[in-house]
Parts: C-alpha cells; structure tokens; sequence
C-alpha cells in the first residue's frame, strides 16, 4: 500500500529507500518538496505533508541525525502509518546501532544497508494488526444494552399509550432476525418480554401473544412497518461558540486558570516541583527588598538547572520504552551528573519549561501567538532524542536552536536583488512592475516615495501610477512627491527628460484599468520602473479585495509588494492569510500571483519588539524587501537577518 | 668619663644591629627551613615549576598552530551535486541523495605523493541554510570547491554569480584567500555547457553585480556588507584580476555509465592534490 519509504541523514545520503509494487516515479522530488517546505521553514509541528496525489509523513531521529520518510497516496487513509514508522525507526536504530554511533558520514556511506527483509516483515505486522482492529464483530441484538432495558422506560409517553410499546418492541425483533431464525428469536423475544412484563402491569402472557400473532398478520400485509419512535423534543437552538480561525487553538479549557493557582494538592504528590513556578525561589523576598539590577540571565539558568534536576526525579519515575535512553536510571544524583559531562539525551518533560518561557518571550517581543506554539513545538521536535555535548544545559541548547531556527527562516529563499532584475527587464525592453498593497495607514505612499528615490538614485527612470482612487488627496501626494524629486534630481542632469513622472486620471476611475494603461504608456515611453500604488484596505472587505485581486490578476506586475507595518501584532497572520487567499481565489489562471515580498514599515517606532518580521516571513515564506526606517527619502533600508534575530533573543 | 664613651659605643652597635634585625630573622628562618628540607624536594619544586612553564609555551604554540586551515568546503547551488561528489571523493560510490540540511564533514587523503590529508566538508546548498554554514567554516577554508550545475547553468547564471559574488567579496575570504576552484558538474548530460562558457558568462555577470551591489540599501543597523571590490575598477571583471587563484574544471559525479560506473571526477581529483 505504500508507495515508498525512504531513510535517509540529515547531511543527505539516502542510507536505504524501499519503493512500492507498480511505483515508476521517483519520490526524490516529493521528498526535496517536504524538506524545503516543512523542515526548512520550520513548519514541523503537525508530521504529515501532502504534494500532489501523496500524503508524506515522517519522523526526525535527532540522535543519528536521519530522516525517516513514507509516502502514499492521498485518497487511501491507512491507519498504521504513524505506529508503522515508530517501529521501523527503533528497529533500524537497534539494528544499526553501531554504524551509526560512529560520527561522520564516512560509514554511512560506505555501508549498505540491507533492511529490506525487516522492513518486509514489519510491514506485514502493522497491516495485519490494522485488519485485525477494524473487522471487529458487530453485538448482536441479545448482547446490546437495548435488550436489557424495558421498552417502557425507553419511550416518552404523551398521555398513555401502553399497547404500541410491546408491538413496538416485537416489531423491533421481528426486523432484526431474520425469519427464518425464528426458534432463536423466540427464546430473546420471551426473555425480552419478560423483562417486560417485569415492568409492565396488566399484560397476561395470553394476550402478548395474541398481539403478536395480530402483528405478525399485519406484518405479512405491510412489508414495511416503522417501530413507533417517541417524538424527540425539538432542543431549542442554542447559541453557537464563536470559533476564531486565526486566533490560535487556545479552548476555554486551557484558558481556564483558576483550577490551576487554586489547589496544588488536587494534582497529588507526583509533581510538586513541576507545579511550581520557576522564577520563584521560596524565602527570596525575606528583608529589605532587593534593588532592580539584581537579576540576571546566569542566575535564571541556574534556576532552570535546579528546574531540569527535579524534573529528572519525575523522567525517572515515568517509564521510558526507547532503548537508548541514557539518562535518569539512577535518579537525580547520577542524572545530574551526566547531565554535566554529556551523553544525556534530550526528552520533551526537560523542554518543556524552556520551551514554555522561550514562547511567552516571543510573544513579548510582538511574535503573533500562533506562530510563537508553532515555532517552539518545531523547534521541540528538531531536539527530542539529541545527545547533549558537555557542559551544555538544556536552556542553552533549546536557545541556541530556537536562534538558529529565527535566522533560518529569516533569510530570503531565493535571490532578492531589485536591481538586478530592474536591468533585466531593461534589456527585455519592457518596464519592471511593481505593485503595493496593504490595509490603510501603513505608509504604501510614503514607501512608495522612499523607493522610486532609491531607483532614480541608481539611474532609472519611474512612472508612478495612481491607482488609489478613492483616498482624499492621494494622487495630489503623490503629484508632490513627484515634484521634489524631479527638483532633486533634475532633468538636465539625467538626459534631459524628468526622472519621475505621474499617471493619473482623477477620483472616482477603476484602479485595474488606470493600471493597465499606465503599463502601456511606460512601455511607449521607455520607463524602466513602473511603481503601482493602490488603495489601502481591510483585509475583511470582500469587494476591495476581489478589486485588488483583479488588478494583479490583469496586469501581472513582476513584484507584488505586501506592505506591513512592524507595530502590528496577531493582526499581521490575519492580514496576510487573507490577502494571499483573495489573490489565489479570484485569479483566473493556474498559477495564481501572490504576494512576492514584504515591506516593513515604521520600524524605527520599535525598539526591539521586532516580532512582527518573523510573524510575516513565518506565513507566506517570502522574504522581507524593504525595511521602512523613517518618514525621510533616505531611511530605506534592507533586512539584516542576524541583527533583528540577535534583538528578538535579547533578554 | 671611658665608661660613658663605651656605652654610647654599645649603643650605637646595638643601633645598627637593630637595623638589620627585622629582616635577619626572615633569612635566617628560610635559609634554616631550606636546608631542613630534602634537597629532593627542592628539586621536585623546581623540576615542576619549569613543566608547567614548559606547558604553557606549548599551549601556546600549539593554539596558533591550530588556525592552520586545513577544511576544503564543497559549496553551491541546491541540488548541484554537492553530496554526490562528496560521496564520490571519499570512497567512490554512488548514494542516492536529497537536500542536506546539515553540513558533513570526513577526513581525506589527497592522491598525491605527500599523501596530505585534510578535511572535506559538504555544506548545505539551500538559500536559508546557506550563510549560516559559510559563518561557521569559512575561517578554516583552506580551498574552496564551487560546484555549478552546468546543464541548467543558463536559468540559474544570476543566483550562481551572486552567490559567487557574496562569497568573494565576504571579508574573511578575502583576506585568508583560499583557492577557489569552479567545479561545473553534470557533465554527464548533454545539453551541459562547457567551463569556458561558464567562466564568460559568470564574469559578465559579475561585472553588472558590482554595480547593483554596491549600490544596494545598506540594513537596518547601518552595516554594509563586504566592502571588498573585486577586480579593477574601469575595468571589465575577469577571474584573472582577483588576488586568490580560480581555477574552472569540469567534472560529472554521476559518470557517463550510470549509477555503476565510475565517476569522472579526475581532474577534481587531480585539482586538489595539487593543495
């Protein structure tokens, strides 16, 4: 049933592969697919992945470094996927152990691995064990709870009705068994009816039997007699729960605190520490207060030392199945000093408090909420299993990882160089296209400004197009924009014709259409930019949208800029989601345009609460362009990936 | 009358001997306590004293010595068979392979006659991944082998020279200046261009990327990047003007008979013996 299954490392030597029956196609494509898309954008918290026609799972073994990957079609929903791979992993690893002890790729590459015949076998005992679950037998009518009850109890009488009851109740067993079952149907209907008459008064057994023999008649007549069922209550409607979609996965039950400060001792002995919050440090606050530059990150570590100590006593507790798993045999004391001198793998229970403070951190430092579990539950599962080298603590590994990760997808995933492409659209003689949009206020005007001056300052020539009809004065802005930096740059000095031009029609005129003729008439005249500035608008407001998504959808600009403000918040992941979701629904064709790049703006209004950045890059994985720093034409600047991550982990 | 003068004799005797008193009992204690001890011991003393300052002149030695770089990085675009060719130099086999996401480094042997050997490292191609690794190794680079895909060199020719371009203008690169070898791979197919080709098309490349980046937004925290300007100016760019030696060969790590046949990777090889 699979189509194929591939174990490979993560410096990326396949270590064996097994490809299904009748599968002709190679599935390197579909596994590069999942590995840029999931692993490298950091998106692997849910393990499943689908390209095309196949459903990708896999499994990350942190200890060896390798990648356990299998595919099968979509439209087939095998259930032993998940446990099938848990299994294939232990038993490799335990089979392989020590080739794969051995650090280096060196032995990895010069081994074959032959898994095959295990690998066979395993896979006959997951698709065994699912046949096995699922044809389970069905109760027959006897074993059901129903033929226990009395029929009197189960119907809701409106003023007396006894008779229908036992009709009812013998026309339930007459459709059930077949006829010709009848001797045993006789012997569960009496039982049944004794039952009955147990609960009901004044039915002698002639006279059940005189009715059934009437029933039986009539059911010979009418072929088709439904059992009376008592008339449900209509329930009242209620009010629905109002579901956010974007919100985050957050229900009423983990936003319920007050089980949780109330009573410590409701949870018994097993966690004490574990309960206890860990910034505080009982008798701390004996004396005079401490001054405010007390505290620093050493002293939090070491806390969090203590933390992960006590947390070993829990990990011992708790037992751990993975044969490989070193470290809490002997309780605390041993584990506190292998945790100093290495060879302690890392378990979920130790990140967890890490992980929990790195997320609230995040979300301090404006990271939208989702994105923030989401992250730290990436980052969770990239650690789980790895040996820890020495002198490491957790906190430092989990930071470090979490640092990298940040950078990661920080970084642009393909080439971004504006003028580069600019020259080449030159050289094709046509001009390059660049279109904002945003919702109101976040300075696509103003940015638009920034940018056709860094253009003009590199040589080029822009035709600014008004596309935002409706705000007041906004072609006028853009008509002085348009002056000063003509008288910046003037004519004489750049051949004798204006560097920048404008193209409007006025209030009132379809944007798409001002658009497409300001395209036309750059072509004609030999501009090499066109820069396209549309009107603000919520993300919520369908008709603008389907207006946006028009525009792009007819002229197919060569940039489509997303501009964002840094001071948004959660609002951000909604933003774009919505945007990008316009754009992909109201395009005509099969590759929709979306949204190619960000332009993040009033950046110089935060200080390092520089969330927003990652929030951006998280939801659309396209990287940030522009970085408005100012309200001035040269506070333009671009993004200094290490800089902004360096600020987000600043304590 | 001879009384009092003796007296003040006495006295002024008794003065000097004051004076040097204070620190007569000192030498007199230490040179008692040095001749109460084993001489033995004395000469341990000193025999561990001059280890430890032994040790330390060889710690310190031995630190400089290690930032002799000795790391030939395989780098280049995603899927430009970087982790084949690695598979390949080490032990001449053919492993399927899929998109690193980290790096892996082996020990090799060059086939040369000094047999020197030096580490091989494989970094990740992908674009996220891709500065993060160079960070790390580039200070130990000792050559570094740029691997170009040169079937669909003409689709990519402006990633390949910016990434070529980042890496030569990087600040630590240029100061170290490793060789640099280009490696065009895939060879093996037939529409791949020839390292002639990609040696033209690459300097003209290079020649509008120093003009796009320098005039290119400096970020957020008022850094620029590598300020290095490669070639001379007034000039067009050729490889040639550069102060580290660029070699171009051209290599297939599939080989021409499969994935059982060798791979044709001899002027590689012969490339890097020559380190």
């Amino acid at each position: 049933m699979l189509d194929f299954f591939t174990i490979f490392s993560k410096g990326g030597i396949v270590l064996w592969c097994f490809q299904g029956a009748g599968v002709t196609e190679s599935f390197t494509g579909p596994v590069n697919a999942l590995i840029r898309s999931v692993i490298l954008q950091e998106r692997s918290g849910n393990n499943s992945y689908t390209h095309e026609a196949l459903n990708l799972k896999y499994k990350l073994d942190n200890e060896f470094e390798l990648i356990f990957v299998v595919g099968f079609q979509k439209i087939l929903t095998l259930t032993y996927v998940d446990k099938f791979i848990d299994d294939v992993q232990l038993h490799f690893r335990d089979r392989y152990k020590n080739e794969l002890e051995q650090k280096g790729p060196l032995k990895l590459i010069q081994n074959n691995f032959e898994f095959e015949d295990d690998f066979l076998m395993l896979l006959g005992d997951a698709e065994k064990s699912s046949k096995a679950r699922s044809l389970g037998n069905m109760r027959t009518f006897v074993q059901s709870e129903k033929s226990q009850k009395t029929v009197k109890s189960m119907i809701e009488t409106k003023g007396g009705e006894k008779v229908k009851e036992q009709g009812g109740k013998k026309n339930k067993n007459a459709k059930k068994e077949a006829p010709a079952a009848e001797p045993v149907k006789v012997d569960p209907a009496k039982a049944g009816q004794k039952t009955v008459e147990n609960g009901d008064q004044g039915l002698t057994s002639e006279e059940i039997m005189q009715n059934r023999e009437k029933l039986f008649r009539k059911r010979t007549a009418v072929p088709t007699e439904k059992p009376i069922k008592s008339p449900k209550p209509q329930k009242p409607r209620e009010k629905q729960m109002r579901v956010w979609h974007n919100g985050g996965k957050s229900t009423t039950k983990d936003l319920d605190y007050s089980g949780r400060n109330g009573d410590g001792s409701s949870n018994g002995d097993q966690n004490p520490e574990a309960q206890r919050d860990p910034e505080m440090q009982l008798n701390s606050m004996k004396g005079d207060l401490l001054s405010v530059d007390c505290e620093s990150s050493e002293e939090e570590e070491d806390e969090m030392e203590d933390e992960k100590e006590k947390g070993e006593t829990v990990v011992v507790n708790q037992t751990i199945k993975t044969s490989s798993k070193k470290s809490g045999g002997f309780g605390g004391m041993f584990g506190m000093l292998k945790g100093l001198v290495g060879s302690k793998s890392l378990t979920r229970e130790d990140m967890e408090p890490v992980l929990e403070k790195m997320k609230d951190h995040l979300i301090a430092k404006n990271v939208a909420a989702d994105i923030s579990s989401k992250l730290c539950d990436s980052v969770a599962i990239k650690l789980e299993g790895k040996v820890m080298g020495t002198f490491t603590t957790v906190a430092s590994t989990v930071k470090q990882a979490l640092q990298g990760s940040l950078v990661q997808i920080l970084q642009p995933k393909r080439r971004v160089d504006i003028l580069r492409d600019v020259m080449d659209a030159q050289s094709q003689r046509r001009p390059f296209v660049i279109t904002f949009c945003g919702v109101n206020g976040v300075g696509k005007s103003t940015n638009l400004a920034k940018i056709s001056f860094w253009l003009i300052e590199n040589g080029f020539t822009v035709l600014i197009a008004a596309c935002d009809t409706f705000r007041a004065g906004a072609v006028e802005q853009l008509r002085t924009h348009q002056r000063r930096l003509n008288s910046l740059h003037p004519p004489e000095q750049h051949g004798g014709r204006p560097v920048v031009q404008l193209y409007e029609k006025g209030y009132g005129k379809d944007a798409a259409g001002i658009a497409m003729e300001a395209i036309a008439y750059a072509r004609n005249q030999t501009f090499d930019v066109v820069l396209v500035d549309t009107a603000g608008r919520m993300q919520d407001n369908t008709p603008l949208m389907t207006a946006l998504a028009k525009l792009i959808a007819i002229n197919m600009p060569d940039l489509v800029l997303f501009v964002g403000e840094a001071l948004v918040g959660n609002e951000a992941v909604d933003q774009l989601v919505k945007f990008n979701q316009a754009l992909a629904d109201h395009s005509m064709s099969e590759k929709p345009r979306l949204i190619d790049g960000i332009v993040l703006t009033k950046f110089d209004t935060i200080d390092d609460k520089v969330g927003a950045a990652i929030s951006m890059t998280y939801i659309t994985g396209q990287p940030i362009v522009f970085v408005g720093t100012g309200q001035t034409y040269n506070d333009l600047r671009s993004l200094n990936a290490r800089a902004v991550v360096s600020a987000l982990m600043k304590a | 009358m001879k009384a009092d003068s003796t007296g003040g004799n006495m006295g002024d005797k008794a003065d000097v001997e004051i004076s040097e008193n204070p620190f007569e009992p000192y030498i007199e204690f230490l040179r008692q306590q040095l001749e109460d001890q084993d001489p033995i011991f004395l000469i341990g003393f000193i025999v561990a004293l001059a280890v430890v300052v032994i040790t330390c002149v060889f710690l310190k030695y031995f630190l400089t010595s290690k930032t002799v770089r000795s790391a030939v990085l395989l780098v280049g675009l995603c899927d430009s068979g970087k982790t084949l060719l690695f598979s390949r130099l080490l032990a001449s086999k053919f492993k399927r392979t899929q998109t690193s996401i980290t790096d892996s480094s082996a020990p090799y042997k060059a086939k040369n006659d000094r047999g020197s050997a030096w580490t091989l490292i494989d970094l990740p191609g992908h674009d996220s991944l891709r500065s993060l690794y160079l960070e790390k190794f580039k200070s130990g680079a000792r050559a570094i082998v740029f691997v170009v895909d040169s079937a669909i060199f003409q689709k990519e020719v402006r990633d390949v020279a910016e990434f070529l371009y980042v890496l030569l203008t990087d600040n630590v690169i240029s100061r170290n200046a490793p060789a640099l070898v280009v490696a065009c791979n895939k060879q093996d197919i037939t529409m791949a261009k020839s390292a002639k080709l990609i040696q033209q098309q690459l300097e003209k490349e290079m020649n509008t990327l120093r003009v796009t980046h320098s005039a290119a937004l400096s970020s957020q925290d008022g850094s620029v990047g590598g300020s290095v300007y490669l070639g001379k100016k007034g000039k067009d760019f050729e490889f040639g003007q550069l102060p580290l030696k660029v070699e171009f060969l051209e290599c297939s790590a599939r080989g021409n008979k499969g994935e059982e046949g060798d791979a044709d990777i001899e002027s590689l090889e012969k490339s890097l013996a020559k380190l």
